[in-house]
Order: structure tokens, then sequence, then C-alpha cells
């Protein structure tokens, strides 16, 4: 242990802070895309893979079984983990989800649910 | 210090982790904010203690067995997986930036917070083959600087009461 160990706040730790500032303006510049996407479809990954797609403007339930099982459930133009025995359930927690580019992910059900969108007009005129 | 010394602190510091994980259930930073990994991360206090009073070496092993030790009482292979990717990447980017001369403590701890993030959603987009789940690394980051500060506090304050003590001088 050397004695000249720096303990206590200082200036220069304020560079972290902004090296993180800049990493999440990155992120979210990358992964969230703009809005006109009109979220559509409702996908289910389990394991990195599609098995379920269905339109976001048609309520219905599903049921996915993994390791765990999720009840999810699409209503009103909105998605949510209703119901989930997996540890923890921060799926459930997460809530509804309604617009494109957002997801809910249940890491022990290695389950994700995904909006993806689709341009919201019918054509561009150039 | 001695060889034997640096062991026993290294067990003391051990069970401490494990200590310190298993309590963290109890106060689940969770139930503020409802994202899958949101942690106070307080067995970091353990990694940077470790960091700072034995090297980084001793801190890499802590984690592995913490990690190991936890996964076989309470977790399964992917509760492993993600501890030890965040754990691991936390560890080395402590270990560089603890010797950049202008962050302290909580700068180092800050960066290690991060770390633990980018390490865990790393190993979430191969497990899940996605990368969309990089979306959630933009909370978990702006989560990370709080909670590397908080924990950056409180292990300035163990390291320097430790320091006090005669207990790491012979």
């Amino acid at each position: 242990m050397d004695k000249t160990a720096r303990l206590s706040f200082r200036r220069g730790d304020l560079v972290s802070v902004g090296l993180i500032l800049i990493l999440i303006v990155l992120c979210a510049a990358l992964f969230f895309p703009r809005g006109e996407n009109a979220a559509s479809e409702v996908q289910v990954y389990l394991d990195g893979k599609l098995v379920y797609a269905y339109p976001l403007y048609e309520d219905r339930t599903i049921t996915l079984t993994g390791v765990y099982t999720n009840e999810i459930e699409i209503k009103d133009a909105s998605v949510r983990i209703l119901k989930s025995d997996c540890p923890g359930e921060d799926c459930v927690h997460t809530g509804w989800i309604s617009s494109a580019g957002r997801s809910i992910v249940c890491l022990p059900n290695r389950a994700e649910i995904r909006i993806t969108g689709q341009p919201d007009v019918d054509f561009v005129v150039r | 210090m001695k060889k034997t010394y640096k062991l026993a602190l290294t067990s003391i510091l051990l069970t401490l982790a494990l200590a310190l994980s298993y309590m963290e259930r109890f106060f689940p930073l969770q139930m503020l904010i409802p994202l899958p990994g949101v942690k106070m991360g307080l067995a970091n206090i353990v990694s940077l203690v470790a960091l700072y009073l034995l090297g980084g070496k001793y801190a890499l092993s802590i984690l592995a067995v913490r990690s190991l030790l936890t996964s076989v009482f309470a977790g399964s292979v992917t509760s492993f997986l993600f501890s030890v990717s965040g754990g691991i990447l936390a560890i080395l980017v402590m270990s560089l930036s603890k010797r950049v001369k202008f962050f302290s403590v909580y700068g180092v701890s800050i960066l290690g917070a991060a770390a633990h993030n980018i390490g865990q959603i790393a190993c979430a987009m191969i497990l899940m083959n996605s990368v969309y789940i990089a979306s959630y690394l933009t909370y978990l980051l702006i989560i990370s600087i709080f909670t590397g500060f908080v924990v950056g506090f409180l292990s300035s304050g163990v390291i320097k009461s430790l320091l006090k003590t005669r207990m790491l001088e012979s």
C-alpha cells in the first residue's frame, strides 16, 4: 500500500463523469431511433430467435415458455409482461412499452420483446 | 505485508463481499428504477478496498470466488456469467484508472461502475444474440454515475479508517 494513494474527491474525478456522459450520448444516439417510425409490430425473441410476431394493434396475450414462463399482454397498442415466474421479475416491473425501438428483456428467461416500426406514411413524393 | 497476512485479509474481504451481495437483496434499487441489472453494487466496495490495500490480483481473485459462490448458493450459470463479465471488466478498468494521477477513489469507482454495466450488457448481447439490449446501457450508465459515487464515498471512508489503524503496518 503506497501512502500516496488518492482517497479524497478531487476535481479530476469529474473527468470520469465526463467520459461516462460522452458514452451516454453515444449510446442514446446509436440505439434510440428517431420518432419518424411509428410502432407497428411486436416481436418476441427467445434465445435470440424470433418466435412470435404480432401486430401491436390487436389485443392478445401470449404465453412464452423458455427456462421460465412469461405471460405477455398486448393491449391498447402497448405491451407488457403481465406475469413471470422468473426470479426478480424485472421484466414485470418494466411495465408497459409502446414506442418503436423499445424493448422488455427477461434475462433469466433469455427472452426479449421488441416493438418494431415502419414509416408512418403511405409513400413519399420526391 | 506478510503473505499469510495478505491471505487472511483476502479471506475476510471475500466473506464481506459475499455478505454485502446477499444483504443488497433486501434493499433493491430496482424498486425505484425497474431495469434489469440495476444495483447499488455494494460488493464493489470490497473490490476497491482490495485493489487499494492488496492490489489488482487479489481483487480479481476475490471477485472470481465471490461470483462462483453466490451462483452456487443462489443463482444459475447465467447469473455467474453476468457477474463475472461485469466484475472482471470493472476491476481491469479500475486498476488502470487507479494509475491515472488525477483520479481519486471516487473517479476510479465511477469508472468501475460504468465498466461493470458495459461488461454485463456485452455479456447479455452475446447470450441473447441481440443488439437491442444495448439501449438499456444508456439508462444503466446514467445510474452508474450515482451508484459509483456512493460506492466511492463509502470505499474512501473504509480505506482511510483502515489506514489509520495499525492493522496494515508491518
